[in-house]
C-alpha cells in the first residue's frame, strides 16, 4: 500500500503525480530541474549524456521515495534531485575510468547523503533485475496494466486480443516473477 | 508462503488490495484474513514488491523517452535557423533533378544516422609516456577531425595494441569517420572484455556499426538483456531492422 489517502491528498501535485505514475508530471519535474544538473555535470568535465544519465538516477531515487513513502515531500524537490545527481555525477567523476577528471565544485561532505538512504538504491537495483527476468510480451501486457494503469479492455484493444487472454497473461507473467523470487529466496536460504 | 502455485483469485484479489482497487468492506475482510494468515501477508509483500518491479521498468523507459525528446528538441533549437535554409535547398533540388532519391542512404545507414552520436572523448592524459601525443589526438578528436586523430594515434597502438583506451578511441574515430569496417574488429574485441571500462559502450558502437554495415544479423545477435543504458534503444532499433 502507498500510504492512507489523507496522506495523498496532503502531498503536493508533483507527489501524487509520482504516485500515479503520471507521465506529465515526469515531464514537467524533468524541464523545470534538469537544466541546473546538466549545468553542474557540463562544469565538472561531463557532457550532456552524462547529464542525462545521472539526472534520470535521481528522478528515479525520487520516484521510488516518494512511492515507499520514504519522503516527506516538500513543495519543491529541485533541491533533493539536484543532491542525488550530484553525489552520482562525483562516483562516476571517482570511478577507475574518469579519475584524471578535474572536480571544480566539490560540497559533497556537506550533502552526506541525506537525502537519498542506500538501500532505496540497493532496492531500485534488485527490482531491476527482477524487471530484466519479464520477456517482451510480458512487459508489453504488465507495463500497461501495472505503470499505465490501463484496464484489460483497453490493453486488450490496444494489442488485438480477447480480454480474457489479457487477464490470463498478466497472470502468467507475474507468476513467473513470483517464482523466480521463491527460487532467489531458496538459495538465500540455503545459503544461510 | 510456500511454493506451491498461487490461484488465480487469491492472485486476483491481492492485486486488488495492492492497487487499491477495494471498497472499504471487501478491503476491512482482507486485512481480517491478514491478521491470521502469514502466508497470506508474505504472498501480499511479494506481489508488491513485483508490482513495483514493473512501475520501476515503466519509470525507466518512460525517462528515457523524456531525455530522447529533450536531446532532440536541442538539436532542432541548434538547427532551426539552418532548417528554413534545407528546405529551400531540397526544394531547388527536387526541381533540379528528379533522381536523387537514387542518392539516399540506405534504411540502416539512416537507422545509423538516426542514433549514432560520437564519444564526446576523455578530458583526461593518460599516464603512459605517450601522454603528449595521446592527448593531442584526443583534441583532433573532439575537434571532429576523425581522420587527423586515427592518423596520430595508429602509431601509439601499434606500440600498445592491447591498450583498451587506444583500441576504443582509434574505434571510435573510424567509425566517426565513416569507416566501420576498421571499426568493428577493435569493438568487437573490446565488447567480449567485460573487464574492460569500455565494454558496453563497445558493444553499442558495434551494434550500430553492424546497422550501418547492413550486417543485420549480427546486431540482432548482440544481446544488452539487463543493460539499463542501452536496452530500450536496441530494442527500438532491433524493431526496425
Amino acid at each position: 500500500m502507498e500510504g492512507t489517502a489523507t496522506d495523498i491528498a496532503l502531498q503536493p501535485a508533483w507527489a501524487s503525480g509520482l504516485r500515479r505514475n503520471d507521465p506529465s508530471t515526469l515531464r514537467a519535474l524533468y524541464a523545470k530541474h534538469f537544466p541546473a544538473i546538466k549545468q553542474y555535470v557540463l562544469q565538472n568535465s561531463g557532457t550532456g549524456s552524462d547529464a542525462q544519465d545521472v539526472f534520470q538516477e535521481a528522478m528515479t531515487v525520487l520516484w521510488m521515495s516518494v512511492k515507499e513513502g520514504r519522503l516527506v515531500p516538500a513543495d519543491d524537490p529541485g533541491g533533493f534531485l539536484y543532491r542525488v545527481a550530484k553525489n552520482k555525477w562525483l562516483d562516476v567523476v571517482r570511478s577507475a575510468a574518469h579519475k584524471h577528471m578535474k572536480v571544480v565544485h566539490d560540497d559533497r561532505a556537506l550533502d552526506q547523503r541525506t537525502d537519498a538512504p542506500d538501500d532505496i538504491e540497493e532496492r531500485i537495483v534488485r527490482l531491476r533485475g527482477v524487471y530484466d527476468k519479464l520477456d517482451d510480451k510480458c512487459r508489453a501486457v504488465l507495463d500497461r496494466f501495472y505503470f499505465e494503469r490501463k484496464d484489460l479492455a483497453t490493453i486488450a484493444g490496444e494489442m488485438g486480443v480477447e480480454e480474457e487472454s489479457i487477464r490470463t497473461i498478466k497472470y502468467r507473467c507475474m507468476m513467473k516473477l513470483r517464482a523466480f523470487r521463491k527460487s532467489i529466496s531458496g538459495e538465500e536460504n540455503e545459503a544461510i | 508462503m510456500n511454493n506451491s502455485a498461487l490461484d488465480r483469485p487469491t492472485f486476483e484479489a491481492i492485486e486488488a488490495y495492492v492497487l487499491d482497487r477495494m471498497s472499504t468492506e471487501e478491503r476491512a475482510a482482507f486485512e481480517q484474513r491478514m491478521a491470521g494468515d502469514a502466508g497470506l501477508r508474505a504472498e501480499v509483500e511479494l506481489e508488491q514488491e513485483n508490482i513495483r518491479a514493473v512501475e520501476l521498468g515503466g519509470v525507466s523507459r518512460m525517462l528515457k523517452s523524456i531525455a530522447a525528446e529533450e536531446v532532440a528538441s536541442g538539436k532542432s533549437t541548434a538547427q532551426g535557423n539552418w532548417k528554413q535554409y534545407l528546405k529551400y535547398a531540397a526544394v531547388v533540388a527536387i526541381i533540379l533533378s528528379g533522381s536523387l532519391w537514387l542518392l539516399r542512404p540506405s534504411a540502416n545507414e539512416r537507422l545509423f544516422a538516426e542514433h549514432f552520436a560520437a564519444d564526446p572523448g576523455l578530458p583526461v592524459t593518460m599516464s603512459a609516456t605517450h601522454d603528449h601525443a595521446f592527448q593531442d589526438a584526443m583534441v583532433s578528436y573532439k575537434e571532429g577531425k576523425y581522420a587527423e586523430a586515427r592518423n596520430k594515434w595508429g602509431p601509439l597502438l601499434q606500440a600498445e595494441p592491447i591498450n583498451d583506451t587506444l583500441r576504443y578511441y582509434v574505434a571510435s574515430a573510424s567509425l566517426a569517420d565513416g569507416d566501420a569496417a576498421a571499426a568493428v574488429p577493435l569493438f568487437e574485441g573490446l565488447a567480449e572484455e567485460p573487464i574492460s571500462a569500455f565494454s558496453d559502450k563497445s558493444r553499442w558502437f558495434l551494434f550500430l556499426a553492424y546497422v550501418k554495415t547492413g550486417e543485420v544479423a549480427k546486431a540482432k545477435a548482440i544481446s544488452f538483456d539487463g543493460d539499463p543504458t542501452y536496452a530500450e534503444r536496441v530494442r527500438a532499433i532491433k524493431a526496425e531492422l
